[in-house]
């Protein structure tokens, strides 16, 4: 499954992978204003935003093909539009909406693929996320896989029982039988996490500190792009 | 398997304008929306959030058969609508789609702010809309109905005016074809909410009675606003999509009008900072930050509960 890859690399060990995840929250941020404000988008500006993720995605130690092809993910979308764009004769803006999105795919990949997920959603409420918000985005992230994995066993049950192509009833009933389930833990879970003394908010065994060298690669990595974007917008 | 039954807009077709209003207004609504959330919902608040939101994931294993052999799955908003109420279902819909945008790369992370209104705010509103006006009474499964099918229309529908505001070129046909294909997703989610909803009835039925409809009136006509704007959207996409360029030009207008407020800041401003990409973006913050604060006291004057 795709977060279990994502889970793996977000696990390795490089320079980015150390970086506190505010700073790399605010640098991606910046590259992706930087690439979507860049108008028009020539071949040169992208092979440069494409340079600049490349070095990020070898500095992380990432398999550089295996996050390109991750990123692809957002190619049916963006090729349809296009697609649009070419027939009305638009050639620019169809190589535009495909770099961009691209690129901006590949960027987030990059940050989801150095960040452990509980680091960058605490990340995120530093950063002003309100906190119940970003609690309920890491119980999501929690039970994502357990709860797609007991829909995964209704399935094959339904299957030896020789429901090849269930019909609407029975497809509605295994998805209201999944909610019951789904609440009735959710339930569990609550109660579990009150008796172990839950108070609405999940502690992380360091608290994270911002260093030198998150502050060089703030500096760095925000001022690289930004100059990226005021030579594109000179060269336009 | 229909190609978009919701449309996640991924980063770079948004114009800077579109994108940066809807952030600055889709994430403090949210915010606004999720303090709701938490005082409505007693216990097992966030668990249950986000556990719901793991299950919309799940579901979209299950396929319903469609007719000729194609099948569908669920979107969720409307049934979170229904079982969590529209506050929480909001929340519910911005978690996913913030898993969405940063796990599974589907939708854009400056585009979060208008993937977050069409689905997570407006989609869920104009689901609760219907469900708020005849969910308790005799035309209860029409009302569920419409629930799941407003919420796919008036998002995608959202989407696409977005779009066309963002001069992304979409040719009529295109458009025609689009129309063509949300309607039928429309109509196949509703189907779907309303076998879903009864299975839940059956089998745990006092889920469904804890959403109670009374107390939300504030957040009903934000969802009549929401289908309404979504309504002119593609009224106005459909027959004249020129003038939602022109309107994406004038949001632009919009942030030179600012400017000149900003004037006196001028004579300071460093001379790259006097870029016109630099000026246009601060004065457009200005200008969204401006619509964001406007939205804020609106939606704290419509969700004031009518007791305090």
């Amino acid at each position: 499954m795709h977060h279990v890859v994502l889970e793996r690399w977000s696990r390795g060990e490089s320079f980015l992978h150390a970086r506190d995840a505010r700073v790399k929250v605010v640098v991606l941020l910046v590259y992706l204003v930087a690439l979507a404000t860049t108008t028009p988008m020539t071949p040169i500006a992208g092979a440069c935003y494409a340079a600049l993720v490349a070095a990020a995605i070898v500095a992380a130690r990432l398999p550089l093909a295996g996050l390109a092809l991750r990123a692809a993910t957002v190619l049916p979308f963006a090729g349809t539009f296009a697609l649009f764009s070419l027939l009305a004769g638009d050639e620019s803006r169809a190589l535009s909406l495909v770099s961009k999105s691209y690129l901006s795919a590949a960027a987030v990949l990059t940050l989801a693929g150095t960040t452990p997920l509980p680091k960058l959603v605490r990340g995120l409420e530093s950063l002003g996320v309100p906190r119940f918000l970003t609690l309920v985005i890491q119980f999501l992230y929690r039970y994502l896989f357990v709860i797609s994995e007991q829909a995964q066993h209704m399935r094959m049950a339904a299957l030896a029982r020789g429901g090849g192509r269930l019909r609407m009833t029975h497809a509605a009933g295994a998805a209201a039988t999944l909610f019951g389930r789904s609440y009735a833990r959710a339930e569990g879970i609550h109660g579990a996490m009150l008796a172990r003394g839950f108070h609405g908010r999940m502690e992380l065994l360091a608290e994270a500190r911002l260093g030198p060298a998150d502050v060089l690669f703030l500096l760095g990595g925000a001022g690289l792009a930004t100059a990226l974007r005021l030579a594109m917008g000179t060269l336009a | 398997m229909l190609p978009w039954d919701s449309v996640h807009i991924p980063d770079g077709f948004l114009s800077t304008p579109v994108w940066l209003a809807l952030d600055v207004t889709g994430l403090p609504a949210v915010a606004l929306l999720a303090r709701r959330a938490r005082r409505e919902l007693e216990e097992a608040r966030a668990p249950l959030l986000g556990v719901m939101g793991a299950f919309v994931f799940a579901a979209q294993m299950i396929n319903f058969p469609v007719a000729a052999g194609t099948s569908a799955h669920l979107v969720g908003g409307a049934l979170l609508a229904i079982t969590l109420g529209p506050a929480a279902a909001a929340v519910v819909m911005t978690a996913i789609l913030a898993v969405q945008a940063f796990v599974f790369q589907d939708g854009g992370i400056l585009a979060l702010g208008a993937n977050v209104f069409n689905m997570g705010i407006a989609g869920v509103l104009a689901a609760w809309l219907p469900y708020h006006l005849w969910g308790a009474g005799r035309h209860r499964r029409t009302a569920i109905f419409a629930a799941g099918a407003l919420s796919v229309v008036v998002s995608a529908l959202l989407a696409v005016s977005e779009l066309l505001a963002s001069a992304v070129p979409v040719r009529p046909a295109a458009l025609a074809f689009l129309l063509v294909v949300f309607g039928v997703s429309a109509a196949v989610e509703g189907v779907i909410t309303v076998a879903v909803v009864r299975g839940i009835e059956r089998l745990s039925p006092r889920i469904v009675h804890n959403a109670t409809p009374e107390r939300s009136w504030g957040l009903a006509v934000c969802g009549a606003g929401a289908v309404l704007l979504a309504a002119a959207g593609g009224l106005v996409a459909s027959t004249n999509p020129d003038a939602l360029q022109w309107l994406g030009g004038q949001l632009d207008i919009l942030g030179r009008v600012t400017t000149l407020f900003a004037a006196p800041l001028a004579e300071y401003r460093a001379r790259w900072l006097g870029s016109p990409w630099i000026s246009k973006a601060a004065a457009g913050t200005a200008g969204a930050l401006l619509v964001g604060l406007i939205c804020i006291a609106l939606g704290r004057a419509a969700t004031r509960p009518r007791s305090a």
